[in-house]
């Protein structure tokens, strides 16, 4: 089927160039932008290193940007825990298909409505803090349940679960199940295959599902903003600003590159981690199979 | 057991709240908490007048269908390129469609703003669909590629051995193969561009879509006209969904069957 190179190209063209135009240009020119600088309301070309000398050494970028990564990081970390017995249910145990297409849809369910119903539910007069109240467990509402780190942390766990555990079964789907029966029929126990064969082998997967979770989790601004109160500034609301509201389009491009950068480190370092304490195995294809 | 009871947590965890939504736009009261008092269409009948509101959720329309058109178009191409490309040739082409959805949507929002502006192109509807397009796209080939990489070439050129054209080949085999997919990646390219909030808050003109309406209420207040709208917009992607599902179901074994009678 080589032998029409020409049909190829012209049938891939559209998506390449799409993309080319819609997605690698336009960050080229964001990229282009971060070194330019503002003056007197006018953006003006240059190349200078302003903008990203400027949101190191700022204090509230330093610590909005701290706040994301925390986010980020307990987020993803408790969505790869949860996502790990699902998948496993779902891959190895379920026989029907309806609990996977129960998350699907909850994928697919709007995000923002879905930000709503932990506003209602955590708020002072919200059903959690009734039904506490109800129960006698507790004598006055709690306020702490919304405009917290908590609430945004629960909210977003909720939101980018279905798509950690998509990830982390797509994984766990690579996995033979002979490599398991054939653990089990050498006498291992049913959580010694899960933690000798599935885990070895998943843990890249895991690894990926957890750096994709931690990206978008990290730069939601939506969800700290209106459940995190006045803990709920991120870097990523701080550069929406930039460029809504102050028109320092340049300082926002900068911004958005260095958490970019950021989240590249944080994989770094998890996986430089994960190989020293020989968690995940040195080579990147070493699968047993 | 264990392990059952765990899932079952879990997936109350991520449903629980969505139903509890739905459950108060049908409360007869504004409270939004138990207990649940009675049954009333009251939000509902007051979304229904809201003119604005309707407005937005037409327009949303537009762009979600414009959205999907484009998307299987360039979606479908790619995917056939796909199919006859070597190993190297497809992990180039699934990189350069795929990245987008491995970064924040505000990442892609700020690039496109950018982007529009260096162009002088004005935000209208079409910077909005371009941008949503820009997310469908690499959901699209996710999805064909996992269904795809089932699809067996040896059928195509079976077609061609007994005779048939190129576009013969295509027409009764490829398509008739692939159409289950695409159809139901169309409907979800669609979904995807209806509940769309964030990139669509940076490249959207002067007209609201119904996300970004939404949005502008939970600002504001909190009241069971947000549940009503909720309820409604839910109502319409998970009908979408299960249309697309059952699509998907029904054309695949139909296809299936095909393939089996015609070459086999």
């Amino acid at each position: 089927m080589q032998q029409r190179p020409l049909l190829v190209t012209i049938l891939a063209s559209p998506a390449v160039g799409y993309m080319l135009a819609f997605f690698f240009v336009p960050a080229g020119f964001l990229l282009v932008y971060s070194f330019w600088t503002v003056s007197g309301f006018r953006i003006q070309p240059d190349l200078s290193l302003d903008n990203y000398i400027s949101s190191v050494t700022s204090p509230l970028f330093l610590s909005v940007t701290w706040n994301a990564l925390l986010i980020g990081v307990v987020t993803a970390t408790i969505c790869v825990v949860l996502a790990v017995p699902v998948c496993y249910y779902l891959v190895y145990v379920a026989k029907s298909k309806m609990i996977f297409y129960a998350i699907l849809l909850t994928w697919f369910s709007s995000y923002l409505v879905r930000i709503y119903a932990w506003r209602t539910l955590l708020g002072t007069n919200g059903l959690l803090n009734t039904l506490l109240i109800q129960a006698g467990i507790v004598d006055a509402p709690i306020d702490a349940l919304l405009f917290s780190r908590f609430a945004v942390i629960i909210a977003l766990t909720q939101i980018y679960l279905p798509f950690c555990i998509l990830l982390v079964m797509s994984s766990f789907s690579e996995i033979k199940p002979d490599l398991i029966a054939a653990s089990r029929d050498l006498g291992t126990s049913a959580s010694g295959a899960f933690f000798k064969v599935i885990a070895p082998n998943a843990v890249n997967g895991l690894i990926g599902a957890f750096m994709l979770t931690f990206l978008l989790v990290a730069g939601d601004y939506v969800t700290p903003q209106m459940l995190g109160g006045t803990t709920g500034q991120t870097t990523g609301l701080l550069i929406a600003d930039y460029f809504r509201k102050s028109g320092n389009w340049p300082l926002g491009a900068a911004q958005a590159f260095i958490m970019f950068a950021m989240s590249a480190g944080v994989y770094v370092v998890l996986v430089t981690t994960l190989r020293a304490t020989g968690l995940a195995p040195k080579k990147l294809r070493n699968r047993a199979s | 057991m264990l392990l059952r009871l765990v899932v079952f947590l879990i997936l109350l965890f991520l449903i629980g709240p969505v139903v509890i939504i739905v459950l108060f736009s049908f409360h007869e009261s504004q409270s939004l908490s138990f207990p649940f008092t009675g049954f009333s269409l009251r939000w509902y009948s007051e979304l229904l007048s809201n003119d604005q509101l309707l407005g937005a959720i037409w327009f949303s329309f537009k762009v979600a269908l414009l959205t999907s058109i484009i998307t299987m178009v360039i979606g479908t191409a790619a995917s056939l390129a796909w199919l006859r490309l070597e190993r190297r040739g497809r992990t180039i082409l699934e990189l350069a469609c795929i990245i987008p959805i491995a970064l924040p949507a505000l990442f892609l929002g700020v690039s496109l703003l950018v982007g529009f502006s260096q162009a002088r192109i004005q935000l209208s509807i079409w910077t909005i669909v371009i941008a949503h397009t820009l997310l469908t796209v690499p959901m699209v080939m996710v999805a064909m590629r996992a269904r795809l990489a089932l699809f067996d070439p040896a059928l195509e050129e079976a077609a061609r051995d007994l005779g048939a054209s190129t576009i013969g080949t295509f027409r009764r085999v490829t398509i008739p193969l692939m159409a289950p997919t695409l159809v139901a990646t169309g409907i979800l390219a669609f979904a995807l561009s209806f509940d769309e909030f964030i990139v669509t808050s940076f490249v959207s003109g002067t007209e609201t879509t119904l996300p970004m309406f939404i949005w502008s209420m939970m600002r504001r207040t909190v009241t069971p006209v947000i549940n009503a709208v909720s309820g409604l917009a839910l109502a319409i992607t998970v009908g979408l969904l299960v249309v697309a599902w059952l699509i998907a179901v029904r054309r695949r074994s139909t296809a299936n069957a095909l393939a089996n009678t015609d070459l086999d």
